[in-house]
């Protein structure tokens, strides 16, 4: 898996949707499922192997905001910033992590321990404001208690 | 599964529909997970078995009560079937002791809608 | 006697709750007349009723009683508890607001379980038209419901199909759209997470009504529940034989497929979704044609949203013309909300059309979550509007909200109150439709850009008074010449918000001023003297020097050096900051 070229277990996944129709999207939904982005390597392998120009590929990944270029942080945090959450003050807590972690959304911290996303409504409006870490979902977070949830996931530093 | 057809539907739809017995639901979609569904669920299924009651627990989708989440709703014949809300660990224990156990309704914890949410049934 | 139940909660608004007490009285009362053992009390977090005093509810009868005061209980105990009398004074009529056709099965089956499905009258509706129905049958039935698209735009759904069904075809499609991606609305991820089956179910009859034997669920690859929870139902169902070939039996076969979404609101556009389906950029296509004619590579293909086809196994169960019944004139059945924002019960709500936003807000939502006031309701999401609170008696139905400026949208229902300022949440919605454009066409890529510029100087304290006048101008070429919905719409929540807070624009412009609080370059921060202890707390936070002074004379802020960062309202205990 550190590998990030077109593994044998790719190319598994690649002849599964190589003869249905439209199945690009699909076929880089796997890819990242397996690095966590889509590396270069791998799209001019992919392009090769599927014998589709590499432009193509390209003009689709940068389209979509799911897919990504770099290699993302160990641990990603994804603020929802859905209206429910915007209004009961998502911007504070993307704000403090911003602070805290010293990054920009959509970037990695230094030590790669973390990567800063913002993202669009995560569907527990209920529990507003809520933010994500990895695949656990944190509601009605307070700026105060983000220290302490950080500090879950090894140093900061 | 041998595939169903016209006539073996309807005879399987009987067989099921046939069994009924007492059960706890959990809500268990995003928003009942986020706020802990699974560590309830954890906990009744082992208490249960350690109080060894004889109680179906069984997972199901959103009521729509998010604020009030996680959910259980409880069926024990003899006892009113009811939700609770904002369930944890202790709560779950306390409900199957004793809304399960001695078939009395558990306090401050009932989110009582049924009123509110007519179903269409038959 | 049997043994009885009383449920009670204090449902008074801006008071103590006070069903401890009240539980104690009637467990003393009980006690007098040795009815302890009899009757259990019961303290519940919420009775369905709210602002009504407090709250009883008598099982196994179900009789209601409001407004009970203390004198009350005794009445109560010895005439309806035990002389089975009801008190005609206190009682309270069943609070029936929601009707769950949509989610009729959430929260009440196993999702997981076929058997559960199938028991809870799952699939009998697609044998029923499979093994009896006509197309044209399964048409008119749709006709007779007047079921409309739930996605947003409400196009009559068996006009979709019957556009479908007539044209001739090797191959048709039907998509289910489960791309939501409005910000603050989640009724298909809950539909799709808790009742599975009835999604395909759908699908299928729709399939059947149009001659379609390809299916695709193109989900958001960021629900990742129910994408699993969709595959396996598909499983289950290929399993029992009710997907693949001769279905139960019959002439009929289908097959389906999942396509995941991948973070582009653009592809909720029906044109868009359908190249992100083919493995494209989702931007959209000029219509006509539309995509009943020539949809996915070249042939008619019918989209629909989860919710409508939610719908469809209960109106082909039951009949078109029961389904009818239900809703306004020209809006039939439910609608599923997400009701959020500053409101008591936040979840997903079904009401029958024509329910009025001040029942869905105080009858259903338990009002407000704290005592600010109501100050508008937000429907449709990024491309729909604010409803001020004049308008709550308003019914909820298609017609009516588009009337009012709004639109029905998904079903993304966001209650605002007084702390909310309108022209921020207009920069919030416009900025995701900006960030969110695909860039085809000019009108949305550089109309959308210039607008939000001009919104974003008004909230920074740089707005004129032309600012106004000249959103409107590009709003109205978005709308004429975008290419698509996205486009179109993008200026809604501007020009709702123009329309019916016009005042609120002119304070930010002229007064330089935002009442709400919430836009930070308007605010100013000063110390309140009066209030002040002079602790220094806000003095050892103020890492811009703005803040001066000492202990004994107190401190001062220089608001040329505030960069209000809002650091020293935060920090100070004693509320001697304002902000105004």
């Amino acid at each position: 898996m550190t590998e990030p070229k077109l593994s044998e277990d790719i190319k598994k996944v690649v002849e599964k949707w190589r003869n249905k129709k439209g199945s690009l999207v699909m076929i880089l939904h796997e890819i990242q499922n397996a690095y966590g982005y889509v590396p270069r390597e791998t799209s001019l392998e992919l392009s090769k192997y599927l014998d589709v120009p590499l432009a193509q590929i390209y003009e689709v990944i940068t389209f979509y905001n799911y897919f990504k270029l770099e290699k993302p942080g160990t641990h990603r945090i994804a603020v929802c910033m859905g209206t429910a959450c915007y209004l009961k003050g998502a911007p504070v807590i993307l704000q403090e992590l911003k602070e805290l972690l010293d990054v920009e959304e959509g970037h990695n911290t230094k030590d790669g321990l973390f990567a800063l996303d913002v993202v669009r409504c995560l569907g527990c409006c209920g529990l507003a404001p809520v933010m994500m870490i990895d695949s656990k979902v944190y509601g009605k977070v307070k700026k105060e208690e983000i220290m302490n949830i950080l500090s879950e996931y090894g140093k900061e530093e | 599964m041998t595939k169903l057809t016209k006539a073996s539907f309807d005879q399987h739809k009987a067989e099921i529909q046939a069994t009924s017995k007492n059960w706890i639901k959990v809500g268990m979609s995003t928003c009942g997970i986020a706020a802990g569904a699974e560590e309830v669920y954890k906990i009744l299924l082992e208490e249960a078995k350690k109080k060894n009651l004889s109680i179906e627990i069984k997972k199901c989708g959103c009521l729509g009560m998010c604020y009030a989440e996680p959910l259980v709703e409880v069926h024990v014949e003899g006892v009113p079937q009811v939700i609770y809300g904002k369930v944890n660990k202790d709560i779950a224990i306390k409900i199957l002791e004793k809304h399960v156990g001695t078939k009395m309704l558990v306090n401050d914890y009932i989110f009582d809608l049924a009123l509110t949410m007519k179903e269409v049934r038959k | 006697m049997d043994k009885k139940i009383v449920l009670l909660k204090d449902t008074s608004i801006g008071a103590a709750d006070k069903t401890k007490e009240y539980y104690s009285l009637i467990l003393n009362l009980l006690r007098d007349h040795n009815l302890q053992d009899s009757v259990q009390v019961v303290r519940v977090a919420d009775i369905g009723f709210y602002d009504q005093g407090l709250v009883l509810k008598i099982l196994p009868e179900q009789v209601i009683y409001g407004r009970v005061q203390e004198s009350d209980l005794l009445p109560v105990i010895t005439e309806t508890i035990q002389g089975n009398k009801i008190l005609d004074r206190l009682a309270l009529k069943p609070n029936e607001k929601q009707l769950r056709i949509v989610l009729r099965n959430c929260g009440q089956i196993d999702p997981e379980n076929f058997d559960d499905y199938i028991a809870a009258d799952g699939y009998a509706a697609l044998k029923k038209v499979i093994t009896g129905y006509k197309q044209e049958q399964v048409i008119e039935e749709l006709k007779a419901s007047g079921l409309r698209g739930r996605g947003g735009a409400g196009y009559p759904t068996w006009m979709k199909w019957n556009f479908a069904r007539q044209v001739k075809a090797e191959q048709k499609y039907i998509v289910c759209n489960g791309d939501e991606g409005d910000p603050g609305a989640y009724m298909d991820r809950s539909v799709l997470e808790g009742d599975p089956h009835s999604v395909i179910e759908g699908m299928m009859i729709g399939a059947y009504a149009i001659g379609a034997s390809q299916g695709y669920f193109y989900i958001r690859a960021e629900y990742p529940l129910a994408v699993e929870r969709i595959q396996k139902a598909i499983a289950q169902a290929y399993e029992y034989g009710l997907l693949g070939k001769n279905i139960l039996g019959t002439e009929f076969s289908f097959d389906v497929e999942i396509r995941l979404g991948a973070g582009a609101f653009v592809c909720g556009e029906e044109t868009a979704l359908l190249a992100s389906i083919e493995g494209k950029r989702g931007t959209p296509q000029p219509r006509p044609p539309y995509p009943s004619i020539k949809g996915l590579w070249g042939m008619p293909t019918v989209i629909n949203n989860v919710e409508t086809l939610a719908n469809i196994p209960v109106i082909l169960l039951k009949g078109g013309a029961w389904f009818g019944k239900t809703g306004t004139e020209k809006s039939k059945g439910t609608k599923v909300f997400a009701l959020t924002g500053k409101i008591k019960n936040s979840g997903l709500i079904e009401v029958p059309m024509g329910t009025s936003i001040r029942d869905i807000v105080y009858n259903i939502g338990g009002g407000m979550l704290s005592a600010k006031g109501i100050k508008a309701v937000q429907t449709g999401g990024p491309s729909g509007g604010v409803i001020p609170k004049e308008f709550l008696d308003e019914p909820v139905d298609y017609e009516n909200l588009q009337k009012l400026g709004s639109i029905m949208g998904s079903g993304g229902m966001i209650v605002m109150d007084e702390d909310d300022c309108l022209v921020d949440i207009a920069k919030f919605y416009l900025k995701f439709c900006v960030e969110e454009s695909c860039g085809k066409c000019a009108p949305c890529r550089i109309g959308g850009y210039q607008m939000l510029g001009l919104l974003e100087n008004i909230t920074n304290g740089k707005g004129t008074n032309s600012d106004v006048a000249k959103m409107k101008r590009i709003a109205q070429a978005m709308q004429k010449a975008s290419l698509c919905g996205l486009g179109q719409t993008a200026a809604n929540p501007v020009l709702s918000t123009i329309k019916y807070f016009a005042a609120e624009y002119k304070e930010h412009i002229e007064d330089k001023k935002c009442i709400a609080g919430k836009c930070r370059y308007l605010l100013n921060y000063k110390i309140i003297s009066d209030k002040c202890k002079k602790c220094g707390l806000c003095l050892t936070n103020c890492v811009f020097g703005a803040i001066t002074g000492n202990r004994e004379q107190g401190y001062v802020l220089d608001s040329a050096k505030c960069t209000k960062c809002g650091r020293c309202y935060e920090v100070c205990k004693f509320k001697a900051i304002s902000k105004g």
